[in-house]
């Protein structure tokens, strides 16, 4: 596949994440924050984000599992999750962190769980894409092309 | 309405020649990838950017934990104090120009820090406490507590618009302080603060019709559309 190709690929994937609800737009405030000076920024803070995010879910998966749930523990993670994946952009994840919230609040664990089921796919799926992204970087890089910075405006909402 | 495409904007404060030292913030945040997002915004503006992770720690290194230890006998820090307590790092030359706090961290708060530092020789410095939740009384309580900002989180580039003029005020420029308190409602800044790139220094405060080039980035811009 030529450069080319690539990089309309790379403007489709990136188009489809936003479409389909996975980023949103502080992952492109990320992106204006790579340049010459920072060129892996982006995948700096995303695997800083990958390393937090799943010591957070073994926490929480812990802290659910006790005979006595410390629902103020539980709400602390997930408010630090919430927190780091509306930092990255990672929308969904950040979605599925608030109900999860607010039954931390009526200490309902078996709805926690399920909350945290549905914050580990909605982790994973995100984990995937952004994987799938940055291998679709790193081949246009080693093809000698240039990955396309992209507006809010060339998304077409 | 106006598109303002801020993010093209890379803010750099004017640094006069005979300015040697580069402005210093210090960072306080228990979240590894907040800390490593609001050093990436500040370093693009030029500052000099220290980082920890929680409230204790930039306590210490402002040099006020003595007094967190000092239960009894002294009440220099609680009253009304005639002289404050000494402060060694300041005198070694260590300079915070701005510290920007994180609200909501694991042991001490922000706000918490804020009042240590208002309550501190350090007083003069001034504090921006940043969180994720938009909650007004919080956003109030910590403004009459001396903060002199408030930013919702996430981050942007564009918030660094709400630092300009501190940057500015620690380069000794005659311009007004801007009135800063507005920071409920953070998406939506008509005015946009731009330094002049020329050598008078001064802010002109106008609406930005159209976004000036941005040299930073090195990838080719592909611009299906036009900014509208």
């Amino acid at each position: 596949m030529e450069v080319g190709q690539m990089r309309r690929q790379w403007l489709d994937y990136t188009r489809s994440l936003f479409l389909e609800g996975f980023l949103d737009a502080q992952f492109m405030q990320l992106q204006q924050l790579q340049d010459d000076n920072n060129p892996d920024f982006v995948v700096e803070v995303v695997s800083l984000f990958f390393e937090d995010s799943e010591r957070l879910l073994k926490d929480l998966t812990f802290a659910l599992d006790q005979n006595a749930v410390d629902f103020k523990k539980v709400d602390a993670h997930v408010h630090q999750l919430k927190g780091s994946s509306s930092s990255i952009g990672a929308q969904r994840v950040k979605n599925a962190c608030i109900p999860f919230r607010n039954f931390c609040e009526e200490q309902n664990t078996d709805a926690c769980l399920r909350c945290l089921q549905q914050v580990k796919q909605e982790y994973c799926l995100v984990k995937n894409k952004l994987e799938t992204l940055f291998r679709l970087e790193q081949q246009i890089v080693a093809a000698g092309g240039s990955i396309p910075m992209v507006e809010l405006t060339q998304l077409s909402f | 309405m106006e598109f303002v495409d801020t993010r093209k904007l890379q803010f750099q404060p004017q640094l006069q020649p005979q300015q040697h030292q580069h402005f210093h913030v210090l960072a306080v945040d228990d979240s590894v990838i907040d800390r490593k997002l609001l050093e990436r915004l500040l370093r693009g503006s030029s500052c000099k950017v220290t980082c920890v992770d929680s409230g204790d720690k930039a306590l210490k290194y402002l040099g006020l934990v003595d007094e967190l230890d000092d239960t009894t006998s002294s009440t220099s820090l609680e009253s009304s104090s005639s002289s404050p307590p000494p402060q060694p790092l300041q005198q070694e030359g260590i300079k915070v120009n701005l510290i920007m706090t994180d609200y909501c961290m694991p042991g001490m708060s922000g706000y918490d820090l804020l009042k240590r530092v208002k309550g501190s020789s350090w007083k003069d410095v001034p504090v921006v406490i940043m969180s994720s939740e938009n909650v007004p009384s919080r956003i109030s309580m910590c403004l009459e507590e001396g903060a002199e900002e408030f930013l919702l989180k996430p981050l942007q580039l564009s918030d660094l618009d709400k630092l300009q003029p501190y940057f500015l005020k620690s380069l000794d420029n005659s311009c007004e302080k801007e009135s800063a308190n507005s920071s409920i409602d953070s998406e939506n800044d008509d005015n946009v603060v731009i330094i002049n790139n020329n050598n008078n220094n001064s802010i002109s405060k106008r609406k930005v019709m159209s976004p000036e080039p941005h040299h930073e980035r090195s990838r080719p811009k592909m611009k299906e559309l036009a900014v509208v």
